[in-house]
């Protein structure tokens, strides 16, 4: 967003939420609350209230090189809590090529339960981020990530020539490190989503990361309802990579493949839209 | 003819070539790191295509992350830094992202730290290292310089793909070595950038090859672990 006069500052996003549910003898329930910024919680009232469901939303309509935006989340102990996103987060052109910054902090207590499925998130060209997600389990919690970019509107045209993409995942369990993903894009994007060992011209890509106790179990399943899903389970982890043309593709597979592995609970609203 | 001692650089290049040789005994030639689905699925169907797979990893995916990874192991090895050592092989193993990718890492690790033993067996090193930690704590610990290992990684990685494809694809002896000359300035690139990285600059883009070594997991007949 251009400044008025070459005196005005630029106006950044800096922006946090924190939420943290318990449990209490009628389901899961808030416990802590704090929006500062453009960060905002919603709480629709959810069918099953063994779990709470948050709908977090940024205000700002997006981030752009500087912005910094942050979401601590805390499912206590015998709590349920899934987490989506309102809109995409758009990632808009950054003018200096400083990135956006995105921090997420989870934090799953004893027998709880945490799904985080932010929408995905669409990288404009010439748009940089850095992200990175901690996530802290005790040793029965189970913790469900959904994450997906995509570069540029395929119904759109886009084409997202040049981006700085960076994204580390850090998840522990009682301490020690159980899984840590890094992806990274730089530079000529579109040129490297054309490589057959990159997306293969596909723009849009997913990751998803059950770390439960019992998230092995449900390798056999996954794999006969979705028979060219590239997926795999082992150490009391589910992952899966997935890439598609665009958004709408991804999410014909996301949304059943998610609701699969939520116990066959429907997914959240905003992701059916 | 008196005999001096070996200049410290002419046993580093011995050792290098010891242990990043394909006949060390880590079962390097069991391990496809995928390509076998890959070349299955159609993906690599040549030796442009192979040169771009790999290429790529080299680049931008899984062996930029070894490289790293292994030059983080060297630091601390050569700090005498144990904790930073651990950590690195913690956070190494919890990069595996299919049960393939963990065992081809995992098993390779623990065969280099057996055979290592030869030159060194820290007692301290109690806990399992995936292979590019292990690689970076023997050398860092011997004094083998950084970029130097990371150059013999990365192409002992390259090589043990082309010899792969080559019985795959398959593809001729003198495609395949046509394949690694065109490789060399991608290696050096890596390398070189690895030996001043830290563990903030890992990440990859491979998605799709981090897919195909997940669908290996489900083809019937195959000749590779991984």
């Amino acid at each position: 967003m251009k400044p008025a006069s070459p005196s005005a500052q630029f106006q950044r996003v800096d922006a946090e939420g924190r939420i943290a549910v318990k449990h209490t003898p009628r389901g899961s329930a808030i416990d802590r609350l704090y929006q500062s910024g453009a960060a905002k919680i919603r709480f629709p009232s959810p069918a099953n209230k063994s779990t709470c469901e948050a709908v977090l939303i940024n205000t700002a309509g997006g981030l752009t090189g500087g912005d910094r935006l942050s979401w601590t989340i805390a499912a206590g102990e015998g709590a349920g809590l899934t987490c989506v996103s309102q809109a995409c987060e758009r990632i808009y052109r950054s003018p200096d090529g400083e990135p956006a910054h995105l921090s997420i902090k989870l934090e799953i207590g004893r027998n709880a339960r945490l799904d985080w499925m932010p929408q995905e998130t669409i990288l404009f060209d010439g748009s940089a981020l850095n992200r990175g997600l901690e996530a802290d389990l005790a040793a029965d919690a189970r913790l469900l990530i959904v994450e997906a970019f995509v570069f540029g509107r395929a119904a759109m045209g886009e084409t997202v020539r040049r981006a700085s993409l960076r994204d580390q995942w850090v998840v522990r369990r009682d301490g020690k490190v159980i899984l840590a993903d890094n992806v990274r894009f730089e530079g000529e994007v579109d040129d490297m989503l054309q490589r057959r060992a990159v997306a293969a011209g596909d723009r849009a890509l997913a990751t998803i990361a059950l770390m439960a106790p019992d998230a092995e179990e449900h390798l056999d399943r996954l794999r006969a309802k979705f028979p060219t899903l590239a997926t795999s389970a082992f150490a009391g982890k589910l992952l899966a990579r997935l890439t598609a043309r665009g958004a709408y593709e991804l999410r014909q597979t996301l949304v059943p493949l998610v609701s699969l592995l939520s116990g066959g609970s429907e997914v959240p609203k905003v992701w059916a839209a | 003819m008196r005999i001096t001692a070996m200049p410290t650089d002419h046993l580093a290049s011995l050792r290098l070539l010891t242990w990043l040789s394909p006949s060390f005994p880590v079962g390097a030639f069991s391990y496809s790191h995928g390509l076998e689905y890959a070349v299955h699925d159609g993906a690599v169907t040549s030796r442009t295509s192979l040169a771009e797979w790999i290429g790529d990893l080299v680049a931008q995916g899984s062996f930029r992350n070894d490289a790293i990874l292994l030059a983080e192991a060297w630091h601390a090895a050569v700090a005498g830094d144990l904790p930073r050592l651990s950590h690195a092989a913690e956070r190494a193993e919890a990069m595996a992202l299919s049960r393939e990718r963990h065992l081809e890492t995992m098993d390779q690790g623990r065969a280099f730290l057996a055979a290592a033993r030869a030159w060194i067996a820290p007692p301290e090193w109690d806990f399992a290292m995936p292979y590019p930690v292990a690689v970076g704590a023997v050398a860092g610990t011997m004094k083998v310089g950084l970029s130097d290992v990371c150059v013999a990684y990365l192409h002992a990685a390259a090589a043990n793909l082309v010899a792969t494809a080559i019985r795959l694809v398959p593809l001729g002896q003198s495609e395949g070595t046509t394949v690694i000359a065109s490789l060399e300035s991608r290696i050096i690139a890596t390398a070189g950038a690895a030996a001043g990285s830290s563990l903030a600059d890992l990440g990859s883009a491979t998605f799709m090859a981090d897919m195909v070594a997940m669908r290996h997991e489900t083809m019937g007949v195959r000749l590779f672990r991984s």
